[in-house]
């Protein structure tokens, strides 16, 4: 019973300072649903919803992040950011989204596939607001005013393999993959694709640095430090990493392996990105524009012109591609070219499991 | 001559008061130096919720009651069960595979599926009890280490059951038949979202917690034990079978946590459900003192906490993690209260005892007439 | 040992002079109008029953608390004493029952730490060490390690320390509670030392026979007022005794022999092994009848606590055998033995006896959990209600002082909280007792009513095994007395022939053959005997709570 009246203290404390406070807070939004007719470019409200990690993580969510800066400074949309916490609920989530449309936001883009469930049914509830859901196509998050924004990460992660390939002297490279799942298991294939389509021979290591649930391979440079230095070991040459934040450690071990040992970068292009001094051994980065995907939604909604349904941002589309930065992949451009146009012919089909 | 004289129940509201204004001061004193908006942050935190938040409060804190009962119930006995995490998450993986086989119809199923759970809750407790009464191993040291292996069997063995929908990046169990699925409880009016229908669990655990410990036989050996080992020995209690059966039991509750989720939100175990909820048990059974109602409250607080503070970040731009360090200093606080009203607490009452003997003492015909 | 002859000369002002000293706590008077006169070099004891009020006293006398009235004189100057320091500068040293000392430090390092300033820390500070050790005696050391040294060395450290901080009056508290027979003499020639330097020694403790051989006066206290200041030579330890609790000493004597030939509780060549070494327990074999109550004597450690676990099923013998009546017990479980109605009165009540931080009522439950009046619902519930109201009847039926059953055992008196536990045990109409120390840590009064009860018990048949340090109580209640060295039973003695000082010797191994034919030879070895036999009982080892009342 002393217990119990101890906590009925902290209840009733707490809800005192609510009573006191509730009337008093801040000049919150109006909620409610905005309308989605944006004929004024700068009537539209763009809420976005990250991962964990946030604005900043140097990845992923910085590639969205910098898709709604782009909208921001050329169509003049007002913003609002918020990201998710480590091993929160699916309720969080929903209510993150659903925290944004009462604060007036009438297009929400929500950054990751955590978030397909909660996209699915905040778009369910506010009909009148348009989602963008990034890296999901499944039904959890169909909706008529949903965005399905994917890529093709194979097919980017075929013209690295096929570079990693033409560069490689040892015949042998190395794949780092951040946390296994099926999204990762795409850039595995793609760029395994790549390289046995220039050396059928070649020998590639394959290595994911954790498991499900355990997403700490996405931000746990250590690891893939760890990773990548057995791998050099071994006599790989060039290795590509799609872990996230751990391919920091991908990059320094390719700078202490030495002279002709190289990395490949992901999602953005590292040799602009990564530490200034590993930047000269990144080989090349498979670019995944999550940033072209974010901008055209809110580009096609200012224009007056939704984007909904499932939407794969690929080789054709310019979604994703490799990058040229440090002009180490000069000699064999035209050859990585001649491959790209291959896919977009669809004279090559890249698989999506290894 | 009571046990609720007012001198204690004074005493008792003194810490939880005194801890949550603590953690008022050094929050703001923390968002102050970092230049965060200190008044956006607390009218945020602080503001009346809405139906649709007071339903998220309740759910959250049916999960994070039941998690800190499965602690409690080790606590009461000086067991450390810090395995309630690798637990809950073997107990709700087994119970997600079950239940998504839809071997039994509707509500069987959510039944069964429930018991499995508890099995496999208790069975993963059973090792580190086992390791404890014949090995002598810390529950601590094992249970954070099975935590590690919970968090490997269960991610292996999802990916060999994983289920795949079509253009979904995520991987999870095969969803649970809809027959299973519970829809919840209409509780809160003008809320969109419902009560978790599982918020039964945790009244039915709660006053089974409470009934046990305090009313049965099995529950004064428990608290025995708790209180004094060596009393509890030379009393006829068998300590290592209550080391074991507490563990199991707490392993078993443990098995609960992930219910109300995986059939009223989730309805299956992959990627994206909800982790560190046996971590949180400990912080919220500390809180509540590993008492049923104490435990509530407790829950409520932080539940309150959590889901306020999903809007810091549109409101006040500030990030949500600043919720953490209140519920930290919270806890940090709380308990150096309670230890500190614990000692107050008993001295008064030796002096109490003193006091009233010596009035007896003067009330009766004196022989001696020296005070004391 | 030796008092000098010469008393000190009276013309100077006295060391100490206490008036009207007054301390109140809440609801409590810890000292009323203390008044006593300490000459200067002497030793002068202060004696008193546990709780008395002597450590309010000392902590006033050394400015850790302040008192409400009153006024204190050193050396004819009244001072205010705020705080220890204020004490130190006055000359007065105190010399803790705990020793406040670093292991892993030197004596040199132990003595000048907090006190740097005075000789600082090398060589001159190793002098004045070697200067203070020499001019009293003390053989000590600067360089050893502490760690290395016994009990009677470092007491002689803490010693040194005062000294060194120019104390000329030495408070010291029980000194003698944790020292062996030889070291207590040694202490007691150290003190005849510092006298002799014209040192002024306050000596507090409730050893009656130490406190005569070594005081030059006596003062006794009693509920926290002095009673009277004797000269050691004019009173003995029983007068000294009386004064202390106030009425006529209780004494235990046994009545009309209540043996049967029934026998209850047999035990039959009991072997505890002790590891690798010697057995703890070996070859035990006793019986007791309905209506005996068989006393154990010995040393502490000899294997008393043993023989109660195994019996209680606490621990499993390495060989042997107990029978409770006609039924082997020796592997049954500590619940089926209590069931099958063996009371226990454990030796640390704290730790065995009493969940100290719950209720009276929840302690009346303990240790009986499966039985009437305690438990409903066949077994499975805990009746609350019949246990409380039980627990009333016992508080009333036992003498238990208490405002209610609602309080925790721990706020009890010792003496109270051993009351209760009896009345719980024989609440449940045990047909065996096992009564390990059961006054130890008790007061008088308390000590008197635990006699009568296990007296009571031997009239109504039951078979009482009788553990104790205190040979006059096992003398006065035992049947037969059977003493215990090293894990053996080493003789037999009948209580209504053997002395004291005969059981000492027997303890100490001096004459192991046989009670009967074992020449009294009190000479040698009783040491520690005779020190136990004339303690009035009154020390709490468990000093959890150092409470100011007992009631």
């Amino acid at each position: 019973m002393r217990h119990a009246m101890k906590v009925a203290a902290v209840m009733s404390v707490a809800a005192l300072t609510l009573a006191a406070c509730g009337d008093s807070g801040n000049d919150s939004s109006p909620s409610g649903s905005g309308s989605s007719d944006s004929g004024k470019k700068s009537d539209l409200k763009v809420g976005m919803a990250y991962d964990v990690g946030g604005r900043g993580d140097q990845s992923f969510n910085d590639a969205a992040a910098a898709g709604l800066d782009k909208a921001k400074k050329e169509l003049g949309v007002e913003t609002k950011e918020a990201a998710a916490v480590n091993g929160e609920n699916e309720a969080a989530r929903e209510e993150r989204l659903q925290q944004l449309v009462d604060a007036g936001y009438t297009h929400i883009v929500a950054v990751g596939f955590a978030y397909a469930a909660s996209v699915g049914k905040a778009a369910k509830d506010n009909p009148d607001v348009n989602f963008a859901i990034v890296d999901d196509a499944s039904d959890d998050s169909k909706g008529a005013n949903v965005d399905q924004i994917t890529f093709a990460e194979n097919e980017g992660s075929f013209l690295v393999g096929a570079a990693a390939a033409l560069k490689s002297k040892a015949g042998h490279i190395g794949f780092v993959g951040g946390v296994n799942v099926p999204l990762i298991k795409k850039f595995e294939a793609g760029y395994i694709a790549g390289a046995k389509a220039v050396n059928p021979n070649i020998k590639i290591d394959s290595q994911y640095l954790t498991q499900p649930p355990d997403f700490s391979g996405f931000g746990d440079p250590a690891k893939g430090k760890t990773a990548a230095e057995g791998m050099y070991q071994k006599g790989a040459d060039i290795v590509y990493h799609a872990a996230g934040g751990s391919g920091g450690g991908v990059f320094t071990a390719a700078k202490a392996a030495g002279d002709g040992k190289w990395a490949i970068g992901v999602d953005s292009d590292q040799a602009l990105t990564a530490p200034a001094d590993v930047r000269d051994k990144i080989l090349t980065s498979m670019v995944k524009k999550v940033d072209v995907a974010v901008y055209d939604f809110i580009k096609s909604a200012a224009d007056g012109k939704e984007l909904t349904g499932p939407n794969e941002y690929n080789l054709a589309k310019g979604g994703v591609d490799y990058s040229k930065t440090g002009g180490h992949i000069d000699d064999i451009a035209s050859k990585l070219d001649d491959y790209k146009q291959q896919i977009i012919d669809k004279k090559i089909t890249v698989p999506t499991t290894p | 001559m009571n046990r609720l004289n007012p001198r204690r129940i004074l005493l008792g509201l003194s810490a939880p008061v005194l801890a949550l204004i603590v953690a008022f001061v050094i929050t703001s004193i923390i968002l102050v130096l970092f230049g965060d908006p200190v008044r956006e942050v607390w009218s945020t935190i602080l503001k009346a919720p809405k139906p649709r938040q007071t339903v998220q409060i309740i759910n959250a804190a049916t999960v994070y009651y039941l998690s800190a009962i499965a602690v409690a119930v080790g606590f009461r006995m000086n067991l450390f069960n810090i395995g309630v995490d690798g637990q809950y998450r073997v107990a709700v993986f087994a119970a997600a595979v079950f239940a998504g086989q839809a071997w039994l119809p509707g509500f069987l199923n959510i039944i069964v599926a429930i018991i499995v759970a508890m099995v496999a809750g208790g069975f993963w407790a059973s090792i580190a009890a086992y390791l404890k009464v014949k090995r002598g191993v810390s529950e601590v040291i094992s249970t954070i280490m099975l935590n590690a292996i919970a968090t490997g069997v269960v991610s292996w063995l999802l990916l060999k059951v994983a289920d795949r929908k079509e253009g979904s990046n995520a991987i999870a169990t095969k969803t649970i038949p809809e027959s299973s699925q519970l829809e919840g409880l209409k509780l809160i009016p003008g809320a969109t979202n419902r009560v978790y229908t599982l918020i039964v669990l945790a009244v039915v655990v709660g006053f089974l917690y409470w009934f046990v410990l305090g009313r049965t036989r099995f529950g004064f050996d428990l608290r025995a034990t708790g209180r004094s080992e060596s009393a509890a020995v030379a009393s006829g209690v068998n300590v290592p079978r209550m080391v074991m059966t507490a563990m199991i039991a707490s392993g078993a509750l443990a098995g609960l946590i992930g219910m109300p989720l995986l059939f009223g939100q989730d309805h299956n175990y992959g990627t994206t459900f909800q982790s560190g909820l046996g971590f949180a048990g400990i912080a919220i059974a500390l809180l509540g003192r590993n008492n049923a109602i104490g435990i509530a409250f407790a829950s409520l607080l932080w539940a309150f906490l959590d889901i306020q503070s999903n809007a810091l970040q549109i409101t006040a731009g500030v990030a949500q993690e600043i919720v953490f360090i209140i519920q930290g200093v919270i806890l940090f606080a709380v308990v150096i209260a309670y230890e500190l009203i614990r000692r107050t607490d008993k001295r008064l009452e030796q002096q109490r005892v003193a006091r009233e003997l010596a009035a007896q003492r003067k009330a009766q015909p004196a022989t001696e007439g020296a005070p004391a | 040992m030796t008092q000098p002859a010469a008393q000190q000369p009276t013309g100077a002002a006295p060391a100490v002079e206490l008036e009207g000293i007054t301390k109140r706590f809440p609801g409590v008077v810890a000292n009323k109008d203390i008044a006593f006169t300490v000459r200067r070099g002497t030793v002068h004891a202060i004696v008193g029953e546990n709780g008395a009020g002597k450590s309010t006293l000392m902590k006033i006398l050394y400015g850790v608390q302040r008192p409400d009235e009153g006024t204190i004189k050193i050396n004819g100057q009244v001072v205010e004493l705020h705080s220890p320091s204020d004490a130190i500068n006055a000359g007065i040293g105190m010399v803790f029952q705990h020793f406040m000392l670093a292991d892993n430090l030197t004596v040199l390092e132990n003595v000048v730490l907090g006190a740097e300033k005075l000789h600082g820390i090398g060589d001159a500070a190793r002098q004045e060490i070697v200067k203070i050790s020499d001019s009293y005696k003390l053989g000590v050391d600067p360089d050893a390690l502490v760690a290395d040294l016994g009990v009677g060395a470092r007491q002689r450290i803490e010693i040194l320390k005062v000294l060194y901080r120019g104390a000329k009056i030495l408070i010291l508290d029980e000194p003698t509670a944790v020292l062996v027979p030889q070291e207590v003499d040694e202490l007691f020639d150290q003190l005849a030392e510092l006298k002799d330097e014209g040192l002024t020694v306050l000596f507090i403790s409730h050893k009656l026979d130490e406190v005569l051989k070594v005081a030059d006066s006596i003062t006794v206290i009693r509920r926290g007022t002095t009673i009277d200041t004797v000269d050691p030579k004019s009173v003995n330890a029983r007068q000294l005794a009386e004064l202390m609790v106030g009425s006529e000493l209780p004494s235990p004597t046994t009545e009309e022999s209540t043996v049967t030939d029934r026998v209850l509780l047999r035990v039959d060549h009991l072997v505890l092994g002790g590891g690798t070494g010697r057995p703890v327990l070996d070859g035990i074999s006793f019986t007791i009848h309905a209506g005996e109550v068989l006393g154990i004597a010995g040393v502490e450690g000899n294997g008393q606590a043993e023989i109660v676990e195994v019996i209680m099923g606490m621990r499993e013998p390495t060989s042997g055998k107990v029978f409770l009546g006609d039924q082997d017990i020796s592997d049954w479980h500590v619940r089926e033995i209590r069931e099958a109605g063996v009371g226990y009165i454990p030796e640390d009540r704290h730790r065995h006896g009493l969940l100290l931080e719950a209720p009276l009522w929840e302690n009346r439950i303990l240790g009986h959990q499966t039985e009437e009046p305690n438990i409903e619902a066949g077994g499975f519930l805990i009746d609350a209600k019949d246990a409380k109201a039980d627990t009333e009847r016992i508080v009333k039926e036992y003498d238990v002082r208490t405002p209610s059953i609602f309080v925790t055992a721990g706020s009890l008196s010792g003496g109270n909280q051993q009351k209760l536990i009896i009345g719980r045990e024989m609440s449940h109409h045990p047909k065996v007792l096992i009564a390990a120390h059961p006054t130890r840590g008790v007061d008088v009064g308390a000590q008197s009513s635990i006699w009568d009860h296990i007296r009571a018990a031997r009239r109504e048949g039951l078979a009482v095994l009788l553990i104790s340090a205190d040979l006059e109580e096992l003398i006065g209640l035992s049947d037969t007395i059977q003493v215990i060295l090293r894990g053996r039973l080493t003789g037999e003695f009948d209580p209504d022939t053997v002395t004291a000082e005969d059981l000492g010797a027997a303890m100490t191994g001096a004459g192991h053959k046989n009670g009967a034919d074992d020449a009294p030879r009190t000479g040698d070895g009783d040491g520690e005997a005779t020190t136990r036999h004339t303690d009035t009982h009154t020390h709490d080892r468990t000093d959890a709570h150092d409470k100011e009342d007992q009631a």
